[in-house]
Parts: C-alpha cells; structure tokens; sequence
C-alpha cells in the first residue's frame, strides 16, 4: 500500500523480453543463398524504427538472420561475430557453416533456462559449394532446410513458400519432374513477392527490405553486380561472395 | 480454449473475371482429434450464392438453417430470389441479433449479383462473428487458416483470372494454406460459380 505497510498482499513483476515485430526469410540454391528480412522495428502498434536490419553478414561464406526480441538479437549477433573471430585467430581462417550453425546451437542451449528470444536462420555456402540454410529455434534446436521463413508473418509467408519453392500440392507434368533447386532471378523474385504480400497483411512487416544474397566460389555474378540497390560487402577475392541488395517496401 | 478454434476449418472466396470461387477445408475436429473429413460447410443459398460456414460446428447448423428459413421468408413475400448483396446484409444483421452472445461463425458469401442492365457481376464478401460485413474487391477467408490464406492468397491472387485459372489459384491457395494450418485440412471442396453455371470439385488434400 502507498504507506509502505505490508499487511496487504502486493505482487511485482518485471517482463525481460518483447517482441519487435519484422519477418525473415531465406532460400537456398544450388550455388547461392538468399537471406531476407525487413527493416521495421515495431513494439506493440508504434514504429521504433523504420531500418533497424536483422541480417548480418557474419563471413563472406554465412549471413544470420535474426528476428524476435530486437535486444537479445543484437547482443546474440554480437556474441557469435566475437567467436567467428577468435577462430580467425586461433585457425587463420573462416569457420565453415556447418560448424557456425552448430556454435549457434550450443551458444542457443547454453542459455537455455534464460533464452535469447529470437529464431535464428542461417544462410550461406557449405564447404562443398552448395547453397544452405539453417533453422534454428530460440533453444537451439536446428535443422538444414532449402527454404525457411520466420518471425510475425511466418504464417502468411511459409505456405507460399511451401508451394512455389517446393512445389507443394503440385503435380509435374508427366514424364517431368520439379527443380530441385531454382534459378537465382526466380528466387528474387519470390523473395520480393513474400514480402510485398506480408506488408500488405500484416503490420509489423514493412519499410524497408535489405536482400543478401551469397554466392559460391566462381559463380558468376551476372545481374547482380552494378544492379540497383546492388552493393558488394566481401572482404577477400578468389573466395565466396557477399552481396545485399535494399529495396523499399511500403511504409503504411 | 477457443471456441472458434475447437472444430477448426477454413474457408475462402475470390473474384475473378465473370466469375466468383468458394472453397473450404472438409475437417470436424474435436480440438486436435480429428472426426471426419467429409464435413460441409459450404450451402447453396439460390442458384446464385453460395455461403461459407467456419467456426463453431453446432453453429454452423444452426445458421444453416437460420439462413434457410429466412431466405424462404424472403423469397415467398418478395416473389424474387434474394440477390448476394441483399443475403450478406441478411447475415449481418442476423448475426448481430445475437451481438452479445454471438453464433461463432465467420461466414464467407459468394455469389454473381444481378446488374440494372440484367448482366451478371461476381460478389464476394465477409463478416465477423457478430455481422461486421468486408466486401473485398479481390479475396475474403475465415477459419483457423485465416492468416496462411492470407499469405497465400496475397502471393498467388490476380486480378481477372478465367474460371479455369481462378479454381486452380484458389485450389493451390486452399491446400497450402490447410496444410500449416493444424485444425484445417483432411481434403477440400471448390465451387466456381458464372453466370449460368457452377462447377463443384472434391479436392484431394494431405490426410495429417
């Protein structure tokens, strides 16, 4: 009571976490991968931000995506840039994306019983030359899929992707069969559309969309270099490639 | 617990070019146990309209025969069937009748409603369970699938689709949408309505 008297039962609380709204996404190809989010930053209906970015260019072979609890996120994105660096040093090279996706897990589950509360994906360049993505939930439960979205408009995003990338509920023609894996221009393509049908639905997605698209070794960049919005973020030649395309979304 | 949860189904209407689509899902479930999957909740109002039914399973009887009765009340004093856009403000307002203890519907209507010049021109529209009425000008759905067939139906939609091509968007829309949604799916059912004909297909869906 306002008197300080405790002869009332009082109760306080204190909410760690939030959410911070925006939409993530990523497809893989035979030799790149797409990793996409928007740029809003939202809690409850006001806009923090209209470009807080959730993708990260972690080396020239991995992007991670991050999405849920802004805070935890960034602090999450923090902690594994520090790591990939300590192997930098200690190893004088990249780490490989399959052990970054495994560090990701234990770093996840080491927090198991405070979480950070975000749902990471993890896209890039295996060793091998193919295009991955990971799927991580916020206790580091994770799997390698070919296409993944994630975050407030997961519900509206997936199902389009279950049928346009997996051709889901689709028959080939006869004596055909489905791509395995889609040109890079499709999947751009499909990228864009999720997310302009995610602004229009949903209010949290929106303002802005930043595209990172990783390339294997010796693909040829045709059509993404010089292309608008187009900028190059790898650090060292004769390896793998990063680059981020940005496109406005719309800001109702 | 969410009552409009408890049966699960889903359903969707779009507009396409002299033609309108209604489809839905063909689950009754108890929460996650499934009971069949040969449950209609699409009806025939007249020749014309077609009205969608998700939500509460008794409910959807009962506004079934709700609707019957008073759409026969209308049909003997008007001598004339009643038209889509009529029949929708029939459902608002017998839905908010019951404004504070509402039917747990969110019905879906289609139908091709008669114009001054005597052609015919698709309707579609939707309410919440207590008769707020949304007449889209592209797609409308409802049911536990709701924002997966948003998603899809925002991504595959557009405008001016042929009858072939508008039952192949709303069957693609339909069973993706289902299939990430637990309490929809269990197969499906597609009725696309012109102006003289109205073609029903039993779709096939995953049975999980």
């Amino acid at each position: 009571m306002p008197d300080g008297s405790f002869s009332h039962p009082q109760q306080r609380s204190f909410n760690p976490y939030t959410e911070n709204g925006g939409t993530i996404l990523a497809i893989a190809g035979a030799d790149f991968t797409v990793i996409a989010g928007d740029t809003r930053q939202s809690e409850g209906y006001s806009i923090q931000t209209r470009y807080a970015p959730k993708v990260f260019r972690l080396t020239d072979r991995a992007v991670l995506a991050v999405n849920g609890f802004a805070a935890d996120g960034n602090m999450f994105v923090k902690k594994v840039k520090q790591r990939l660096e300590w192997y930098r040093h200690a190893h004088a090279k990249d780490m490989p994306l399959r052990a970054i996706a495994r560090l990701i897990q234990t770093m996840l589950y080491a927090q198991r019983f405070f979480p950070y509360y975000v749902y990471n994906i993890l896209g890039g360049i295996e060793e091998d030359g193919t295009g991955a993505v990971y799927s991580f939930d916020p206790v580091g439960s994770y799997e390698r899929e070919a296409c993944r979205a994630a975050g407030a408009a997961q519900s509206l995003v997936q199902p389009f992707l279950d049928n346009q990338i997996y051709f889901k509920n689709q028959q080939a023609a006869p004596g055909q069969s489905h791509p395995l894996h889609l040109p890079l221009s499709d999947v751009l393509s499909i990228v864009i559309d999720s997310f302009t049908s995610a602004t229009e639905r949903h209010i949290e997605v929106g303002d802005g969309l930043e595209m990172y698209v990783v390339l294997a070794k010796g693909r040829s960049a045709q059509g993404l270099e010089g292309g608008r919005g187009v900028q190059e973020l790898t650090t060292r030649t004769d390896g793998d490639r990063v680059f981020v395309i940005r496109r406005e979304l719309k800001k109702d | 617990m969410s009552i409009m949860e408890y049966n699960g189904g889903s359903v969707i209407a779009m507009v396409g070019k002299d033609c309108v689509a209604i489809a839905s899902d063909l689950r009754l479930g108890v929460q996650s146990l499934s009971i069949s999957s040969n449950f209609q909740k699409i009806f025939p109002v007249t020749d014309r309209i077609y009205v969608g039914l998700p939500g509460l399973a008794s409910d959807v009887t009962t506004l079934h025969e709700q609707f019957r009765y008073r759409v026969n009340m209308y049909t003997i004093k008007e001598e004339r069937e009643i038209e889509p856009q009529t029949f929708a403000q029939m459902v608002s307002s017998t839905l908010y009748e019951r404004r504070f203890g509402p039917y747990f519907i969110e019905p879906v209507i289609a139908g091709m409603q008669r114009t001054p010049s005597g052609s015919y021109e698709p309707f579609i529209a939707a309410t919440d369970l207590i008769g707020c009425l949304n007449f889209a000008k592209d797609f409308v759905v409802a049911g536990t699938a709701s924002s997966e067939l948003f998603g899809a139906a925002e991504g595959l939609w557009e405008p001016d689709l042929e009858a072939e091509d508008l039952f192949e968007t709303i069957s693609q829309t339909l069973l993706n949408a289902v299939d990430r949604d637990t309490f929809s799916g269990w197969g499906a059912v597609v009725h696309v309505m012109t102006k003289d004909k109205v073609i029903t297909r039993t779709l096939k869906g995953r049975m999980d």
